[in-house]
């Protein structure tokens, strides 16, 4: 497969992967770390807002273990804590090996951001729990907050920028990097707007929970999939050794989200005191969002054909493989919340949570899990020790995340019946909540498993970062007997 | 490089759209939102829609506990849910009433910073709470003990509004009456903070369905209590 001269070529690429590895491993690795400590925050959270929701005095009185308390701690973990900064290192690695560019100074920089990032989530959240919440959803956090992440992350933003400017392969088109930089440019956007709007403006009523929705929306299609699927679009022609099937799809795919995805949010209060036509224009962006997400998943669909057999042996092949599909999934139930017959019926039910579990866990979470499988290795210089941990961090992982979305599902269109049921329409709310029930107890079971899977991904990573992995120049994979060898560039 | 600057250009564009749009010139337009004033002639009432903001320090102490979570406070018109149907929902506390609540618009919010419509539905809305609501000390007692009234509730026991103080004397005529079997200490009583008063406050100054003016049909519907 290669000759002398390529040989030469591919001994350049390899010291300037491993150049460009070096000089972004310390912010990279700290940003995976932290974040999977606030993902194991989040989902200990999890668990315990699930179990308030259906035995509130299981704790005791104590203020701090209130559902309405802890339920915004723990989505706020997993978005800021665990989300933004997972995102933000995985963006940061694949940037600079897809431009081909060193992070040659402002290393320090990078530090201090991700150091003072995790301080204002810690201390943001802890004011949750004591009492100084906002109740704006996915903003609940205290708005003296708000300045302090923007800035991190701006200080993040700032040398992928750079890096996609004076990117060292200037042929072909990078979707992977288009999705990133696209990412670093709508976030901030999204952020400011949103706090400034809230926190900032002479109150703004009903149109300042229009703009909340708003926020959760787009940071979800505006961040949190741009960053998966740039991840995706890396990670599957890299493990395949497939190029990706049709660069029309991609760029297709693109600009429909992009088009589309700062419509939509503002359905979440369909039937509400907005003017009409917003949430009638979200829920349309809503529906037509399914373009662009049945695009993207044909696209990795025709990319893998051939090599879905990969998905046994390659822990990121299969974390990402996983994840992609649960973009077209996030992206259905989106329109089924959104739409207003179904909408309708599922509006303030757990429906909505639960997309916002399955687009942040399912489709970003696995997907950046897969990211963190394949870069950590080559960030540290050893392999991942435990085949059976990873087998167990994806199962455990597809266990929860299935139920949670079957029971959102299910629990939403129970409670929506419920709240539009003709029958119910002199009764006080016992038979709702006791229909519920069940259906709690399921997503707390959910969240325990995903507690479980990512205990052990937790000490894995912590173990990898340590330096104490395999040492080995061959990748642990999780099947060994197959006749199919992973190509050596796969693993670069 | 000009390529660069024409992929941000169309990000600029695709995103600069809607965000002008939904959030930039609506935001602008809000500010000019005032009250209404009723016109004696065709209304039928007079004075000023809506007539009286929410208590601001009670709604302060409804965001710090997380109450949206469980509690909405938006009536959905009647085609798209039941909303405008339930008991009890709205102004006309009848069992059936001849017209269902009116849906909320955005004067219903107006003097609130922000409007808390609510995540999920797992308790009743509250929008209309103000004329629904029993007895102070009843609200007081749902508030810390919900359980005594509802066993099947999963509200939780907003304990820490409320102070549990040995009796002095006579006792505190602001005092909760707990059922005999809810479990205080000899001789404790449990007496309210300021921020459960403003609480009940604010629960109780929840009234979002006030006749808009120019809707004769709402009106003549509205019973005399409107002019409260």
């Amino acid at each position: 497969m290669q000759t002398s001269p390529a040989s030469t070529d591919t001994q350049a690429d390899n010291l300037r992967r491993a150049a460009i590895d070096k000089s972004v491993k310390g912010p990279v690795l700290f940003l995976f770390l932290n974040g999977a400590f606030w993902l194991m925050a989040s989902t200990i959270l999890g668990v315990i807002a699930a179990i308030t929701q259906f035995a509130p005095d299981f704790l005791g009185p104590c203020s701090v273990f209130q559902y309405g308390r802890i339920q915004p701690t723990h989505i706020n973990a997993l978005v800021y804590g665990w989300g933004v900064q997972a995102g933000l290192g995985a963006m940061l690695w694949i940037m600079a090996r897809r431009s081909g560019q060193e992070l040659r100074s402002g290393k320090s920089i990078l530090y201090v951001a991700a150091i003072f990032w995790n301080i204002a989530v810690t201390i943001g959240l802890v004011a949750i729990l004591l009492g100084k919440s906002t109740s704006m959803q996915w903003l609940e956090m205290p708005s003296f907050i708000w300045p302090v992440l923007l800035i991190c992350f701006l200080a993040f933003a700032w040398p992928m920028v750079f890096m996609f400017g004076r990117a060292f392969r200037p042929e072909g088109f990078m979707v992977s990097t288009w999705y990133i930089l696209a990412a670093c440019f709508w976030f901030p956007w999204i952020f400011v707007t949103a706090n400034v709007a809230l926190h900032c403006l002479p109150g703004l009523g009903a149109l300042g929970a229009g703009i909340n929705a708003w926020y959760v929306h787009t940071v979800i299609l505006l961040f949190f999939a741009p960053v998966a699927l740039g991840a995706a679009y890396y990670f599957i022609p890299k493990i395949t050794g497939q190029p990706i099937a049709s660069s029309q799809l991609s760029q297709i795919g693109f600009w429909l989200l992009a088009v589309l995805g700062g419509w939509t949010g503002m359905q979440q209060y369909m039937g509400g005191p907005l003017p009409a036509w917003m949430p009638a224009v979200g829920a349309a962006a809503s529906m037509l969002l399914l373009i662009p997400v049945g695009v993207v998943g044909l696209n990795h669909h025709l990319t893998t054909l051939g090599k879905h057999s990969m998905v046994a042996s390659s822990p990121t092949l299969r974390f990402v493989f996983f994840g992609a599909l649960f973009y077209p999934v996030s992206g259905a139930i989106l329109a089924l919340i959104s739409n207003f017959s179904t909408g309708a019926v599922l509006q303030f039910t757990q429906a909505s949570y639960g997309f916002q579990i399955v687009a942040v866990y399912g489709f970003f979470s696995m997907t950046i899990f897969g990211a963190i499988y394949y870069i950590v290795p080559r960030l540290t210089g050893c392999e991942w020790l435990s085949v059976s941990l990873i087998r167990n961090h994806f199962w455990f992982s597809v266990y929860g995340i299935g139920a949670i979305v079957v029971t959102s599902l299910v629990a939403g269109a129970q409670q929506g019946g419920d709240l539009n049921s003709p029958e119910m329409w002199d009764q006080d709310f016992m038979q709702l909540a006791l229909n519920l029930r069940p259906y709690i107890i399921a997503r707390a079971i959910a969240w325990a498993l995903i507690t479980w899977s990512n205990v052990w991904f937790l000490i894995h990573l912590m173990l990898m970062v340590a330096g104490l992995g395999r040492r080995s120049s061959s990748p642990t994979l999780l099947e060994h007997d197959h006749d199919e060898a992973l190509s050596h560039a796969a693993h670069a | 490089m000009s390529q660069f600057r024409t992929f941000i250009l169309a990000l600029v564009a695709s995103f600069g759209l809607p965000w002008l749009c939904l959030i930039v010139i609506p935001a602008v337009k809000y500010q000019a939102l005032t009250q209404v004033a009723y016109d004696k002639d065709t209304d039928g009432i007079e004075g000023l829609y809506p007539p009286a903001p929410i208590n601001r320090q009670g709604q302060l102490v409804y965001a710090r506990e997380g109450c949206v979570q469980c509690h909405t406070q938006m009536i959905r018109p009647t085609q798209l849910a039941l909303d405008g149907w339930r008991k009890g929902w709205g102004m006309d506390q009848d069992a059936r009433p001849p017209a269902p609540v009116r849906s909320n618009n955005m004067r219903d919010y107006l003097g609130e910073p922000f409007a808390f419509l609510g995540v999920q539905r797992n308790g009743p809305d509250l929008s209309n709470y103000g004329w629904r609501a029993p007895e102070r000390a009843l609200i007081h007692q749902m508030l810390y003990a919900p359980r005594t009234l509802h066993d099947w509730s999963n509200m939780p026991a907003f304990t820490h509004l409320y102070k549990e103080r040995l009796a002095q004397g006579p006792v505190s005529s602001v005092a909760l009456k707990l059922p005999k079997k809810f479990p205080l200490k000899e001789g404790y009583e449990v007496i309210p903070t300021p921020e459960a008063e403003a609480l009940v406050d604010y629960l109780l100054s929840l009234k979002k369905d006030y006749p808009v003016p120019g809707d004769p049909a709402a009106v003549a519907a509205a019973p005399a209590a409107a002019k409260k």
